[in-house]
């Protein structure tokens, strides 16, 4: 439970969510529906096709194990129309809330409003809905976690230096991500930005990606890399090209890897920036609150929009990130 | 024994069905027979479907198309342009959605024209061609979308997604008149004028003597460049009605992920239902009977709840097993 102390806010009103349950134990088995039997929670999640969302299925099976007198069933899924397709068949199988991670934002949107109709609870998590379909939306705070690394990074530098920038796949996570960080470097006359590319939050596609950069530019500071897989990819490409030194990466999310060795003091590491996929368990934790203490009476103060902070990891503060039996 | 092999070289795929059907009753029960159920059997799978007709024709004549799947993205991106050009004037939205449906469709039957032409004119390998095209296709796709989602304007648009013929007498769980969704209807529409094709027409003949002897066709005065032709840009047409109906449903288009693996579900389909690999040889009522157990498949993990990361074990040893029965029998011919 230690990692719940990232998210005060989310955790506080998870906590308050299942003190109004009959059994404030998470494994009480208390949980019922009104005209009895157990309730049934469906989690679709996009497939792990990365560190990250790797993370989320590792989370969303751990969160559910919690509550053992709700009945989970979790999906994974490549791509929007897979989605739509274990949406449906969750619907079938008469859930009664799904938790939404989506594959993409707007494809998603019609058959959530759908589910939504047909008086499912929705919550959703980190990607959202292009209309507010949902009951509950909890995401990280993306706009933060573009302007705090970037900050950093201009500190660090001192305001002058050459860096890369690499993109995520295209999402509003993102865009979002993406522009904040921008918005700070353009403020800073001395940074430029030799080169910008995608990565897409994978660590081959990052590493091939480098290795053309780095035979692009012989000058480079650090590499903005916004995801820790991508930062590992960039670690390989520096290193094959044999230009590892004088040189540093930030990441992102929070990898135990990556965590360690700022801890360490690793000079190619010298911080990170969370971005923990725990957050869909706080959309389990969210989704079987409501449900024990009443869809609608626990709707009337539930926040629509639940925004988890993100925070600078550094040498000093990165043990309290740190959780090696954590998958990602 | 040799007339079981001979039976499951036939009737493995319907088999397989009944026996998966047969599994979930088990753990379900009747509850399992709910229309709602039987409904989305048929229609999830339904634009995978509707390619994998044409896909049937494509390998009965010895070919491949690798470029469905990103051709939905392209024709999914340029439906939803043209919808949100017309349709940007609240008083044309039916049209708007008429357009997109007709810009949809054409894009799919010139990318498939242009795929077919290069397979019988240029005298290219299919799998080059249409990989090259899985490429190229993707990546326009990406450009008009700018690398990700282009999403309608046009709220009603998601009613052709939506929308459809409700079925007399049944309801859904909560209540609603049951809809048979448009897309569903096509797929089968599609799939009997396929089968009425294939099976009683010249044309159909055609198909089966590239696919069976390419030289003996031509000597028999067969002209195996146009049947290419055809059944290559019958598959782009195919996808650009796949892809209006898939935009609508989500009422937008993911143009990195729209159609992503379908190549691969809608060639498993039609494998599964018993068309040769190795052309002239094929059946329609095989792809769709396919396309049924892929989502059946899917429902069946679900219903066990097989964790996600094992879903591609079991699939892959249905596709494989529903194979192996078929080609097992043959042997025995």
């Amino acid at each position: 439970m230690k990692r719940w102390t990232w998210m005060p806010v989310a955790a506080a009103i998870a906590a308050a969510t299942i003190g109004c349950s009959s059994g404030s134990q998470p494994t009480g088995g208390t949980a019922t529906k009104p005209g009895g039997g157990k309730f049934k929670v469906g989690v679709s999640i996009p497939a792990a096709d990365h560190g990250w969302t790797a993370g989320v299925k590792w989370w969303a099976d751990k969160a559910a194990s919690l509550h053992p007198d709700i009945e989970w069933i979790i999906e994974d899924a490549k791509e929007p129309s897979e989605q739509i397709t274990d949406l449906e068949n969750l619907q079938s199988q008469g859930v009664d809330a799904l938790v939404i991670l989506a594959t993409e934002s707007a494809p998603i949107t019609p058959i959530a409003e759908k589910l939504h109709e047909a008086g499912i609870l929705i919550v959703n998590v980190d990607r959202g809905f292009t209309k507010p379909v949902a009951d509950v939306f909890i995401e990280g705070d993306n706009k933060a976690f573009g302007r705090k690394s970037a900050e950093y990074m201009v500190q660090k530098l001192n305001g002058k230096g050459k860096i890369v920038v690499l993109e995520g796949i295209p999402s509003t996570v993102n865009t979002d991500r993406v522009a904040a960080a921008m918005e700070v470097f353009r403020s800073h006359p001395g940074i430029e930005i030799v080169a910008q590319d995608s990565g897409y939050w994978n660590r081959e596609k990052a590493e091939q990606v480098m290795q053309n950069i780095l035979t692009a530019h012989p000058q480079i500071d650090a590499i903005w890399a916004s995801d820790d897989d991508m930062a590992l990819g960039v670690e390989n490409a520096l290193r094959a090209a044999g230009r590892d030194k004088n040189i540093w990466i930030l990441g992102g999310a929070g990898m135990k890897d990556i965590v360690k060795r700022v801890m360490d003091g690793d000079p190619l590491f010298p911080a990170d920036i969370t971005y923990p996929p725990s957050m869909i368990a706080v959309g389990i934790q969210t989704a079987a609150g409501i449900l024990r203490a009443g869809k609608a009476e626990a709707l009337q103060y539930m926040p629509k929009h639940l925004m988890i902070d993100v925070e600078l990891i550094t040498p000093e503060n990165a043990k309290e990130y740190y959780f090696p039996e954590s998958i990602f | 024994m040799k007339r079981l092999g001979v039976f499951l070289q036939e009737y493995g795929v319907i088999v397989a069905l009944v026996a998966l059907f047969g599994v979930n009753l088990l753990e379900r029960g009747t509850e399992f027979l709910q229309p709602e159920i039987l409904r989305n059997m048929v229609s999830q799978n339904a634009y995978t479907g509707i390619i994998a007709i044409g896909m049937t024709l494509v390998i009965m004549t010895g070919g491949i198309d690798l470029s469905v799947g990103s051709l939905v993205a392209l024709c999914g991106a340029v439906g939803i342009i043209v919808l949100n050009g017309v349709g940007a004037n609240e008083a044309s939205t039916t049209l708007a959605i008429a357009l997109a449906g007709c810009a949809s469709l054409a894009v799919g039957t010139v990318a498939g024209f242009l795929n077919g032409f290069t397979i019988a004119y240029g005298r290219v390998a299919p799998f080059i061609v249409t990989l090259a095209g899985l490429a190229a296709f993707r990546s326009l796709a990406l450009v008009l979308g700018n690398g990700g989602e282009i999403r309608s304007t046009v709220e009603s648009y998601k009613e052709i997604g939506f929308g459809g013929i409700p079925i007399p007498g049944l309801q859904t769980a909560v209540g609603d008149p049951l809809i048979f969704y448009w897309h569903a209807i096509l797929f089968l529409l599609i799939a009997c004028f396929a089968s009425f094709l294939l099976n009683r027409t010249a044309f159909g003949r055609h198909v089966i003597a590239v696919g069976a002897n390419e030289r003996a066709a031509h000597y028999s005065a067969v002209n195996t460049r146009r049947v290419k032709v055809f059944v290559y840009t019958l598959t782009g047409a195919l996808t650009g009605i796949a892809a209006f109906t898939l935009s609508a449903k989500q009422n937008s288009i993911g143009t990195g992920s729209a159609g992503l693996y379908y190549e691969l579900d809608a060639i498993a389909a039609v494998v599964i239902g018993g068309t040769s690999l190795r052309g002239g040889r094929g059946r329609i009522w095989g792809t769709v009977v396919g396309v049924v157990l892929l989502t059946l498949i899917t429902a069946t993990m679900t219903t066990y709840r097989v964790n996600t990361n094992w879903q591609g074990v079991v699939r892959g040893a249905v596709i494989l097993i529903a194979v192996l029965l078929q080609r097992g029998a043959r042997a025995n011919d």
